[in-house]
């Protein structure tokens, strides 16, 4: 018998291990969907609509389908045949088609797909379909919308994925999809100091940069399908739905993703694809043009009408807003937007009286869907500046203003929910700190002047969500992790190996995570909403801790011990009281006899929460729980250009336990760099409702000169009490406060308070002008 | 269709080319280097950036039958131990990937011709390339580091 010395703590969670595939994707080596192998696949092309909304009254397809190449032509009347109702898919709403059938509602819609040999074959035949239309007419902005005709549906169709909508159905008449209310006190009882704006963020779009990609093919009675996707366990359902097939006879496999930020979920490309394979009994693949990809989804424009009261004490007494998300032609996820960022219109403040009026409205654009921040950043927008601009007017220091009226743990935020672990507190000093707020500089320098600027963000995870993992021990003590959650650059697939590796006491490098495939990896909800480090992060931890149990009981049957007295060590199991001890890898072929073997465990997380109530939108339990986050940034703006410069930004998140800080800082970095580009000028432009900025020459981006002189991505934790090592997610937390922290520096610097983003040099210039 | 002849990182083939194909295509399909891809396929994000003869190439505007005798190297053809590699690596210059390789080209063609960029010098160099995950930074210190590496180096080789 060796007696061995137990490191019995392998640090893997708090660890800045690498990320997995680093080099394979400094060196491109890394497959994306489309670089995958798979069978030779026909290419599909579809032609649109070139009316926001009209009666497609003919179609004539046989220019196309005597074209060069062509195999095929299928219009939506054509899989409105087969299909039925059940062409419409959608996750809140059954509302969209993927082939426009009867009606389009947006300059862009598909209304027939070319199937052809090769991209261009399919995209030439696809101009030479003709489409003749009665016209109707269109709404393109939410506040005609919400008043009345036209409407772009004639009736609301929930479909049945969420059930609290179900009561909607048949509802008619209405361009006004959800409605959500928060009704606290009585804003309209209180006296003090008050600002009121309206506020408006345009529709923005997430532009990952690898495209949408999706190829689907029968195999025997199964439709399979690979796509970019960041929620497979939803595609599949969303798939055998449509197709009406059981769930094992729908395959969606994953890669992979080049980014998404919203962009690659739910029903994107994938209806189209499986759709035209299963009826024409081809292998089929779609690859989205940069043009198209701008059609696919947006992230909603949002009009807010907001106000907030202070009274003679600096206390915010009251709080209203009426938003109204503009969510297309589509509801997509809309309504879950317009009630998840709804309940967090006041902001992270303690106020008695509040009301909130959040809708979600159809427009005849195209549709709007899940974007990084999921609403809030535009109702941020509004919260933010109001807070800053009462600061302002009470002739207060912005920065102590919130901080008097900030919640802080254990307090109920006005949505009725007890806070815990959402240190808005500690992001705001952080930040504040970094960026020496208090501390005096130089206000003006010839036509520069230069102001600082605050703020704060809140959100709610994604509740009520449902995990799974499976832990595969292999007989020589490596791992493999079966998880659908995608890594999309987040880089999940690092922090899960690293969660199950601290369980199990294993090294960087000895777990790997398996690409999610529905046939091989178990449900999860979906990747969104920095819902995975939590949940995923905690089916992770608990598959790999019934692991740990199966192996201590083998190791207690071998060494004739009880189970409570062997201890798992990076080393192998141990007997504290015979100091006996095994490898894994020993005791694994001890067991089975054979190398090569596994060791199988796995379990499930779920949460729940208490649904509010739909008349006051108050819960106990509204989420699992908060992220909190904070901006504060120093800039210039050129009073003669309009142009803003950011000296420094420093953003702080509360990520409860950083599992891989560098990891963590990246997100914190990305998300305000993206959140640098809504604030500044990236907006999609529209023109009677065709996009007139729809290509990467027109659509501005941050790029490298886009960045702060100085950076500051700093990670505050606060450990939440049922997190995986107190960990909470990060992805969305410093986008939201990203936009109003610079206007509020804007204003700082200049006395003005714009309103609209994004701050372009001609509308920093206009508002100077006005103002003077 | 035309005959042409390309060097595709020290691979020399001939191959029948539509006229007006792009070099993206011809690259991915005929060579299978996955690391050019197409992010806008109007020259305004660099995700196809390949190297001709040191210099980049959006190969996503670029029809291949102009390339004829060309010599190209892509970022998946690059020597295991090139220095730009090891510094993205070893700086994290990578969150989804996707962009990566078009900045590495990038970084190769800069150095090549300014061996010891200012901070300025490498911002104007990339402001073309766009990385959506917001990796800037990251890649900025990676290619400090490898002029770096590279300036050591010679200096060993001149001693
Ligand atoms: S794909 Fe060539 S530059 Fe964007
Ligand atoms: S690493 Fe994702 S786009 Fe650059």
């Amino acid at each position: 018998m060796t007696t061995v010395e137990s490191r019995s703590s392998v640090a893997a969670v708090g660890e800045r291990w690498a990320r997995v595939d680093g080099r394979a994707k400094v060196r491109g080596e890394l497959q994306y969907a489309a670089d995958q192998p798979v069978r030779p696949c026909l290419d599909v092309a579809v032609h649109r609509s070139t009316r926001p909304h009209a009666k497609i009254t003919a179609i004539d397809t046989s220019r196309a389908l005597a074209a060069e190449g062509v195999v095929a032509v299928v219009t939506g009347a054509d899989l409105y045949a087969e299909f039925g109702d059940r062409l419409m898919t959608g996750p809140a709403f059954s509302d969209q088609p993927c082939l426009a059938y009867g009606k389009v509602r947006y300059v862009g819609e598909p209304i027939a797909a070319v199937i052809a040999h090769g991209a261009k074959q399919a995209r030439e035949a696809a101009e030479l379909i003709e489409v003749s239309y009665d016209e109707l007419e269109p709404v393109h902005d939410v506040d005609k919308a919400v008043l009345g005709a036209p409407f772009v549906h004639d009736e609301l169709r929930p479909s049945i994925v969420f059930g609290d909508l179900k009561h909607l159905r048949g509802k008619r008449d209405t361009n006004v999809n959800y409605e959500y209310n928060l009704r606290k006190g009585d804003p309209s009882s209180v006296s003090g100091t008050t600002v009121s704006y309206d506020f408006w963020c345009p529709p923005t779009h997430h532009v990952p940069i690898e495209l949408p990609f999706a190829a689907a093919w029968c195999e025997g009675e199964r439709l399979e399908l690979l796509a970019t996707t960041q929620t497979p366990s939803y595609v599949r359902q969303s798939l055998a739905d449509l197709l009406d097939l059981p769930l094992n006879r729908v395959r969606v496999r994953t890669a992979p993703l080049g980014g998404s930020f919203g962009a690659k979920m739910y029903d994107r490309l994938e209806p189209l694809v499986a759709a035209l394979a299963w009826t024409q009994k081809m292998a089929v693949k779609i690859t989205a043009t940069r043009e198209e990809a701008f059609l696919l989804t947006t992230r909603h424009g949002c009009a807010v009408a907001g106000s907030m009261t202070a009274d003679e004490n600096g206390m915010i007494v009251a709080s209203t807003s009426d938003v109204r998300y503009d969510t297309g032609a589509y509801a997509d996820v809309g309504p879950r937007i317009t009630a998840k960022s709804g309940l967090v219109a006041p902001g992270p403040y303690k106020v008695d009286n509040v009301h909130v009026r959040s809708r979600c409205v159809y427009t005849n654009k195209p549709s709007a869907g899940p974007f990084r921040g999921f609403g809030v950043p535009q109702v941020t927008w509004a919260h933010e500046s109001l807070a800053d601009e009462l600061a302002r007017q009470l002739g207060e220091d912005p920065v102590e203003f919130r901080r008097r009226n900030m919640l802080r743990e254990g307090d109920i935020a006005p949505v009725g929910t007890p806070m815990h672990s959402a240190d808005f507190l500690g992001s705001l000093d952080a930040v504040t700190e970094a960026i020496e707020w208090g501390t005096p500089f130089v206000k003006q320098e010839g036509t520069l002047v230069r102001g600082r600027g605050v703020a704060v963000g809140m959100k709610a995870v994604l509740t009520p969500t449902i995990s799974n993992a499976v832990v595969q021990l292999n007989q020589d003590g490596s791992a493999s992790l079966l998880i659908s959650t995608i890594d999309m650059g987040q880089g999940s697939d690092t922090i899960m190996a690293q969660i199950a590796a601290e369980v199990l006491c294993l090294g960087e490098g000895d777990v790997r995570v398996v690409q999610a495939d529905t046939d091989v990896t178990p449900y999860d909800t979906i990747t969104a909403g920095s819902r995975s480090t939590y949940h995923t992060g905690n089916a992770v931890r608990l598959a790999a801790e019934n692991m740990r149990d199966k192996l201590v009981e083998l190791a207690a049957e071998r060494f004739g011990v009880v189970a409570t007295d062997i201890k798992l060590t990076s080393d192998g199991l141990v007997s504290a009281q015979t100091q006996e001890n095994v490898s894994v890898s020993e005791l694994l072929h001890g067991h089975f006899g054979a190398r090569g073997t596994t060791l199988t465990a796995e379990a499930n997380f779920s949460t729940s929460w208490q649904p509010y109530d739909h008349e006051n939108g108050l819960s106990p339990q509204v989420t699992e729980h908060w992220f909190a986050g904070a901006a504060a940034v120093q800039l210039t703006v050129d009073t003669a250009t309009g142009r803003v410069h950011i000296e420094h930004l420093a953003v702080a998140g509360d990520v409860g336990r950083a599992i891989n800080p560098a990891m963590v800082e990246q997100q914190l970095s990305g998300a305000a760099i993206m959140g640098i580009g809504h604030a500044l000028f990236d907006q999609m432009v529209f023109d009677e409702g065709q996009i007139v900025n729809g290509t990467l020459l027109d659509y501005q981006l941050p790029s490298i000169k886009d960045m702060p002189d100085k950076l500051t991505p700093i990670i505050i934790e606060s450990p939440h009490r049922t997190g995986p090592f107190g960990a909470k997610g990060v992805g969305e937390t410093t986008i939201i406060p990203l936009a109003p922290a610079i206007a509020n520096a804007v204003r700082d610097a200049t006395g003005v308070r714009i309103t609209q983003l994004p701050l372009t040099p001609e509308r920093i210039l206009t508002a100077l002008e006005e103002q003077s | 269709m035309r005959e042409i002849e390309l060097k595709v990182n020290g691979l020399r083939r001939k191959l029948g080319v539509a006229d007006d194909e792009l070099l993206l295509d011809v690259l991915r399909r005929e060579f299978g280097t996955t690391s050019v891809r197409e992010g806008c396929g109007v020259g305004a994000c660099g995700a196809c950036t390949a190297l001709v003869s040191g210099k980049s190439v959006s190969t996503c505007l670029s029809r291949a039958a102009r390339f004829d005798g060309a010599e190209i190297t892509t970022a998946d053809g690059l020597p295991a131990d090139d220095e730009v590699v090891d510094e993205f690596v070893a700086n994290r210059a990578m969150q989804c990937g996707y962009c990566i390789p078009g900045f590495v080209m990038m970084a190769h063609e800069l150095l090549g011709e300014n061996p010891q960029p200012t901070d300025e010098e490498v911002v104007e160099h990339l402001e073309g390339n766009i990385c959506r995950c917001g990796t800037y930074s990251e890649i900025h210190a990676a290619i400090k580091a490898a002029a770096t590496r590279r300036a050591a180096k010679n200096e060993r080789a001149t001693a």
